[in-house]
């Protein structure tokens, strides 16, 4: 049983390797107006838990690395309860990216069901 | 998700249960990573941890940390996720690293194809105008200070100078990382968010960070003039050298004159070019020890390390 839970621990940190850059994008472009951190983790939770595989810390790395590439744009503004907070905005270049990496995820997606078919009653 | 797996009690009697211990805890769990990643590591951490205190009012510190340990991830495992997504990034994102070459005339030709050289060559000619500015900044800033904080007004002047150079220090930081390749915080630095305003105020007089930030922008302008001295000389001189006997043939003046000593003969152009060639690669070699070194300065006089070992 735990044997089990490792390996599908293991295989949900590979997959959310992949696709947590693209789900970041993806929010950021579909909410139009810029967010923070804390934000985009409980939206990205209530949209379900798979892109995560439940762990909020691993979105803000990749947030960073993200504004680093230029695809996204951050600024910090003072809230009143709490810390000051980092608001990103999606980029010109970023939404360029994400419609690429849309178009390879349908790809991927689909040929991934189609081995899968069948496979499952 | 906030549930607790029932298998992980022995972790979950270790959690700390207020904000500054599990930073602490992350801290601990971080050394000997790179300060600048620990930093950043701990930036987010305290802001997600603070939001969903924020969230939560009813709740107290030690409860929300125990939620929280399952959703944003116990101080251990974040460590952990920092870690990894950071070698994960840096290898997705950096250029792969040059081929090391075996011969001794392959490593010193092959300074030309990286374009790390390039990026250190073009920071030492940035170095004069930032040097400048940063030089001119801290003499008036704390000239000014000094003058004025006998009187009321100064002493707003003096705070807003000690914050202006924490704001510059980050961004000398992104240069210094975008050009010579060292890891810089992307992340201001706070801690005690929560102390009041005073003392706040307090530890910006203390924080040996400043301090230190303040003596590397003193030091800019000297080192900035040699920087920009030796990449303009080696390039200059490196770049006739090679270029004189071509123009010579094509018709131009044909002597050399070097320090008033002429030299006519046509045996000299090939020596002469090669003298340039060698010199160009000294000079390239020369860009790439000075970004090692100047990156490694910037790290230690930017960067408060001694907070996380």
């Amino acid at each position: 049983m735990t044997d089990l839970d490792t390996h599908l621990r293991k295989f949900q940190k590979e997959l959310s390797a992949g696709t947590v850059s693209l789900a970041l994008l993806a929010v950021l472009a579909a909410g139009g107006e810029a967010m923070y951190g804390y934000q985009i983790a409980k939206q990205l939770e209530r949209v379900g838990e798979g892109v995560l595989s439940g762990k909020q810390s691993a979105l803000y790395p990749v947030l960073r690395n993200l504004e680093g590439s230029g695809l996204l744009d951050s600024h910090v503004e003072p809230s009143v309860s709490g810390p000051p907070r980092r608001y990103y905005r999606i980029t010109d270049a970023g939404r360029a990216v994400l419609h690429e990496w849309a178009a390879a995820w349908r790809a991927t997606r689909d040929s991934v069901d189609s081995v899968l078919e069948g496979l499952i009653p | 998700m906030n549930a607790f797996n029932p298998s992980n009690d022995t972790a979950r009697a270790g959690l700390p249960t207020t904000i500054p211990e599990y930073l602490e805890h992350l801290r601990r769990s971080l050394a000997g990573a790179d300060p600048a990643l620990v930093q950043d590591a701990l930036y987010d951490a305290e802001e997600y941890l603070r939001s969903e205190m924020a969230e939560n009012p009813g709740r107290s510190e030690a409860e929300v940390i125990v939620s929280v340990a399952g959703s944003y991830g116990a101080p251990d495992e974040v460590a952990d996720i920092y870690r990894d997504t950071e070698v994960k990034v840096q290898s997705a994102l950096r250029a792969p690293p040059p081929r090391p070459r075996g011969s001794w005339i392959g490593k010193f030709f092959g300074v030309i194809a990286e374009p790390r050289t390039y990026a250190s060559l073009f920071y030492m000619l940035l170095s004069l105008a930032t040097g400048i500015f940063f030089f001119t900044w801290v003499v008036t800033g704390i000239s000014l200070s000094a003058g004025l904080a006998v009187l009321i007004i100064g002493i707003p002047f003096v705070i807003l100078y000690f914050g202006s150079v924490r704001m510059l220090s980050l961004v000398e930081g992104r240069i210094v990382e975008t050009m010579l390749g060292e890891r810089m915080p992307r992340r201001p630095l706070y801690t005690e968010r929560g102390k009041p305003l005073l003392s706040r105020i307090g530890d910006l007089f203390t924080d040996p960070r400043v301090w230190a930030t303040q003596l590397y922008f003193l030091l800019m302008l000297p080192l900035g003039i040699l920087y920009f001295t030796v990449a303009v000389t080696g390039l200059t001189v490196s770049l006739t050298l090679i270029a004189a006997p071509i123009a010579a043939m094509f018709g131009a003046d044909s002597r050399l004159s070097i320090d008033g000593l002429v030299w006519g003969e046509p045996w000299l152009y090939p020596v002469a070019m090669l003298a340039g060639v060698i010199l160009l690669f000294l000079t390239l070699h020369a860009a790439r020890l000075v970004g090692h070194l100047h990156g490694q300065l910037a790290k230690h006089m930017l960067v408060k390390t001694a907070q996380y070992t």
